[in-house]
């Protein structure tokens, strides 16, 4: 049982990885929109065809099939911004109407994808290669350490982003306040875009890492999605440092499960954990850290 | 300047037309003829207090006659519906029809109990279908099992709704808004996780299959069909009456009174909220249990689809088209989604889209769906009529008809009404030639157009009137405006002096002059 | 002083509301560089509905504003908040009642948020400086989150957000508000020190005696008209004797 402890450590690192890049997108677009993005999942899905496109058609180099996804991901935000976000923003009822919105969207986009592509998936060719690593008696496979690389990098760069760059300056000042934030100058729709943007890059990254393992599929975005939704509830939403530790959180459960447990076990102990951590703490994590959205 | 009586210059083409508006707002009400204590007669249901139609007596202002208003219509469209619902599978015996009705029937039925907990309380809670699907779940693995009769799978299914009611509803009195939401998502998630992979419940087979049903064998085909669809209309009335009995009452009050993020206001005034949201959820949940009872009953089994999220965004669908808080909104909404699934069946996966377009349009277009647009329309309507009234409002002018309803002296309406058309018509007067004839002679001798001007100017309100001020005699003055007010001086115009009473009254006449060009 | 030339901020016919109420009635303000207006009325009277409207801020609004010659009114019906960024970048500086404030920013993150202007930005560091030699007890509080606070370190910050970028027009709502009368006096006495140049400022308040003899002329405003002083009076000129 512990000599299993290494790789529980290394597969809770890579999930821990994929689940931060989710659920900071769900949290970003939460507190700075206020609006709750359940056409994440949409994209996640889009930008894994996009990946799988370039694969197809351009070169399935890794670093273009990782590009591709990138790039496919931020248009995939760029359009939910423009069907949910921008006709509705000033409404009455935003905050419910954008969550049905963004599920139509999602409806939308997953029967589309099954019509253009078909219900078959589709396989990635491997962004990493698949060569084993040794690190002293630990065994890691080349995807899980690119995967935990590369999203830490990208993580490590929106962050960095968030608080040194006056975009993100910006769009903290309208997480908070956002008529301040107009009273600052701040556009609304054009900082709304970049939000949109940024967090559909972090989704597509995630697909092109998590489709290493599993395959690009139509429906594919629904996994994810709930797990993003429950480690951005359970670190708070709006709350970035509560997000990635729940995400540690959720990604060692779902590690230590699958392994000692068995796999049909982990939605079960992962519901028990964040039901925990909701009744201790009914605004997840971080919502005491940082000032949440009301 | 020639002078011309402007009666004989009047061009009965420009003449100004002031249309007779309808001042406030009038609504057509059909009226019922009535006479005698039959006017003020309401019909109540029998041992309750409750009134059948909301009615008001009163004359016809006209004629004095005795009428009943029907202050709100919506039972009759509900009987008609209803009605219509009743005799519809009589008049076809296409069985796709048939089955796709029965289908409505049940899905507007758990419409109905969910409109409860998403509408009247306010708390979005996603795991309506899972407790549905354990309602079918448990019915089917009983009957399948242990070969328990079909009627038995109703309270079967009420019991694990009632299990289910309280593990959702204690979250709910802790959790805010989202995060319930997506608590509720991931409960239905695990519930499909589990069902399609547990061996018990049929994860080869892809669900449970031959439970028992209350569908008679010894009927034809179509009979079959019909008494599928009458069961399945008798489960949705049963739900109407409970969504009726819930909302319409104590409980549904409490439950409005207390939305989310009003918490504190509704404790203030003393309504325990969480008691009243626990009731609703487990009066709900059994609700729900007992239609999963007999969804196994009539499917004859239930399938791991029940827990998908595409059902469940069909089923949001359905609500959000309708709208929400609405029981005709779940109902007539159900109605539009099932029959885009029957009608455009041809066009496979391609209709999941439309269903998905109809969602997102109406959701970008209305605030309340279908039913909210009568409201959002007359919201819309008012916005405009005050943003009409904020534009017409120009200095000095008439009474606009909006602003008419608040002016209690009608007299004054017409008095501004003959003021502005005056001025307008003074104002064509006004030219150099008068202006030069006053300076010359102030006091007159004037001519036509120059009196009708001085008289104007005589007439106006104590209120600002100018008026000259002696300082010297003779040798000083000043042009004041009075203030209209006993015992307030009046205020000095401008600091100008002038040096003999003709500049003065001159003054003054071109101070008038000018505020009537402004005018 | 130069006399008369554009002035910064040229109000005419507003009218603006909220949904079906009227709360300004059109209203008339011309505002010339140098001057310091004072605005004074009760409550619900319209004064921050006027500096909302303005700041295209109100549900609807007709009407023309004129900022530095630049048409920002009109008449619109929805979108509250839609350009207002837009007309902040035109120089308005709108420091509002509650003082809209990002309560987990630190006093400079504040600072360099109301420094939107590329200029502005470039020269961030020193402008600083000049905020803190108005409101020096911000000094010490450079990197606490404005959540921590006082009311009055609130409004300093606030304000002093307002003064970053090149505004011609400071529209201050309520400086006083909820503030201990001797920090409101502070507060007050800040504001009368800030270098006006090209700019001009417009302070509501209820309480009249805070800007007696302090502001180059007074108006009342009641039921969302403007009275008293309604003829512009020209820079440096004090008129008393407001109608409230």
């Amino acid at each position: 049982m512990i000599a299993d402890l290494p790789y529980v450590i290394v597969s809770a690192l890579a999930l821990w990885a994929i689940y931060g890049l989710l659920a900071i997108g769900i949290s970003i677009v939460w507190s700075s929109l206020g609006m709750i993005n359940m056409a994440h999942g949409f994209t996640f899905a889009v930008a894994g065809y996009g990946a799988w496109l370039a694969a197809q058609y351009v070169s399935d180099a890794g670093i273009v099939v990782l590009g591709a996804g990138i790039l496919t991901g931020a248009v995939s935000g760029a359009l939910i911004y423009a069907v949910a976000f921008l006709p509705l923003h000033d409404k009455p009822n935003f905050v419910v109407r954008s969550l049905i919105a963004t599920l139509a969207i999602s409806l939308l986009g997953t029967q589309a994808l099954q019509w253009l592509f078909g219900p078959r998936v589709k396989s990635l060719p491997r962004v990493f290669g698949n060569t084993p690593l040794e690190l002293g008696e630990i065994v890691i496979t080349a995807d899980k350490l690119g995967a935990v690389l590369s999203s830490t990098l990208l993580l490590g760069l929106v962050l960095l982003w968030m608080t040194r760059s006056r975009r993100g300056l910006e769009i903290r000042a309208m997480m908070q306040n956002p008529e301040g934030a107009a009273l600052v100058g701040i556009g609304l729709r054009r900082t709304a875009m970049s939000v949109m943007a940024v967090t559909g890059a972090l989704a597509g990254l995630a697909s092109v890492l998590l489709s290493q393992t599993f395959f690009v599929s139509p429906g594919a975005g629904l996994q994810p999605l709930v797990k993003g939704l429950i480690v951005a509830l359970c670190g708070g939403l709006g709350s970035i440092p509560g997000a990635l530790l729940a995400a540690g959180l959720v990604g060692i459960t779902e590690a230590a499960t699958a392994t000692w447990l068995g796999g049909q076990y982990v939605l079960m102990t992962q519901f028990a954990v964040i039901i925990g951590v909701l009744l201790i703490r009914p605004r997840g994590i971080g919502g005491l850290l940082d000032e949440t959205r009301e | 300047m020639s002078w011309r009586n402007p009666q004989l210059r009047r061009d009965p083409a420009k003449v100004p037309v002031h249309p007779h508006l309808p001042v406030g707002r009038r609504r057509w009400w059909p009226r019922l003829r009535a006479h005698g204590g039959n006017t003020w007669r309401r019909m109540r249901y029998p041992l309750t207090r409750r009134h059948v139609l909301w009615t008001r007596g009163e004359y016809n202002p006209r004629n004095l006659a005795a009428e009943v208003r029907i202050l709100d219509k919506r039972p009759l469209w509900w009987m008609a519906g209803l009605a219509f619902l009743a005799i519809a599978p009589l008049l076809t015996d296409d069985g796709t029809i048939l089955s796709a009705a029965s289908i409505f029937a049940i899905y507007a039925a758990i419409n109905l109990v969910w409109m409860l907990v998403i509408g009247t309380a306010g708390i979005t809670s996603l795991a309506t279908l899972a407790i549905v699907g354990a309602g079918a779940y448990g019915g089917a693995y009983l009957s399948i099992t242990y070969e328990w009769p079909w009627w038995s799978m109703l309270p079967v299914g009420g019991a694990i709704g009632l299990v289910f009611g309280v593990i959702v509803a204690l979250p709910a009195i802790r959790l805010e808004g989202f995060y319930y939401a997506l608590l509720t998502l991931g409960l239905a998630e695990l519930c499909r996780v589990y069902v399609v992979q547990s061996r018990v419940f049929g994860s080869a087979t892809g669900g449970m299959y031959g439970a028992a049903t209350h569908i008679p064998d010894d009927l034809s085909d179509t009979g079959q069909l019909r008494f599928a669809y009458y069961a399945a209309f008798a489960l949705m009335l049963c739900a109407l009456a409970l969504y009726r009995w819930v909302d319409g009452q104590r409980l549904g009050r409490l439950l409005r009174a207390a939305p989310e993020k009003n918490e504190a206001f509704a404790e203030a005034v003393g309504i325990d909220y969480r008691r009243a949201r626990i009731q609703v959820f487990i009066i709900s949940s059994v609700a729900l249990g007992v239609i999963g009872g007999f969804y196994a009953s009539h499917f004859k089994g239930a399938s791991p689809s029940l827990f998908s999220m595409d059902s469940l965004l069909l089923m949001l669908a359905m609500i959000v088209i309708g709208g929400i808080g609405k029981a005709e909104g779940a109902v007539v909404g159900t109605l539009i989604v099932v029959a885009i699934d029957k009608v455009f069946i041809d066009l496979g996966a391609l209709r999941l889209i439309l269903i998905g377009a109809v969602m997102l349009v109406s959701v970008l277009t209305t605030r309340a769906g279908l039913f909210g647009i009568q409201a959002q329309f007359r919201a819309w309507r008012e916005k405009k009529k005050s943003e009409r009234r904020a534009r017409r409002q120009e200095k000095g002018g008439e009474v606009v008809p909006e602003e008419a309803t608040e002016i209690a002296d009608k007299q004054a309406i017409y008095h501004r009404r003959f003021d502005k058309q005056m001025r307008d018509f003074l104002k064509t007067l006004v030219t150099d030639e008068v202006v030069e004839e006053h300076r010359l002679k102030p006091l007159g001798q004037h001519s036509e157009a120059l009196s009708r001007l001085t008289n104007y100017f005589r007439r106006g309100p104590m209120a600002d009137k100018y008026a000259v001020f002696t300082i010297v005699p003779m040798r000083e003055y000043r042009v004041v405006a009075l203030s209209g007010q006993r015992g307030v001086p009046p205020r000095l115009v401008n600091d100008r002096t002038y040096h003999s009473l003709g500049d003065a009254y001159h003054a003054v006449f071109l101070l008038r002059i000018n505020d009537l060009l402004e005018s | 002083m130069p006399v008369v030339t554009t002035p910064v901020l040229d109000i005419r016919g507003l009218s603006a509301g909220y949904g079906p109420l009227r709360v300004l009635h059109d209203l008339d303000l011309t505002v010339h560089a140098g001057e310091r207006v004072g605005l004074v009325g009760l409550n619900g009277h319209g004064k921050s509905t006027l500096f909302r409207a303005v700041a295209g801020l109100t549900d609807w609004q007709s009407g023309s504003v004129l900022l530095n010659g630049v048409e920002v009114g009109g008449t619109r019906s929805q979108g509250p908040g839609r350009h207002t960024h837009e007309i902040v970048r035109r120089g308005l500086a709108l420091m509002p009642q509650g003082d809209a404030i990002f309560p987990g920013l630190t006093v400079r993150q504040h600072l360099d948020a109301g420094a939107y202007t590329r200029r502005a930005w470039r020269e961030r560091d020193r402008r600083c400086r000049d905020i803190l030699d108005i409101f020096p007890p911000l000094e010490k509080l450079l990197d606490v989150a404005v959540g921590k606070l006082s009311g009055g370190e609130r409004r300093m910050v606030s304000l002093g957000r307002g003064l970053m970028a090149d505004a011609t027009v400071l529209l201050v709502d309520e400086p006083s508000l909820g503030l201990a009368p001797k920090i409101g006096k502070t507060v007050m006495d800040a504001l009368m020190r800030i270098d006006l140049e090209a700019g001009a400022m417009i302070i509501a308040e209820q309480n009249l005696s805070l800007l007696e003899g302090r502001v180059t002329r007074l108006l009342g405003m009641h039921a969302g008209r403007l009275k008293g002083g309604g003829m512009t009076a020209l820079p440096g000129r004090h008129v008393t004797g407001v109608e409230l």
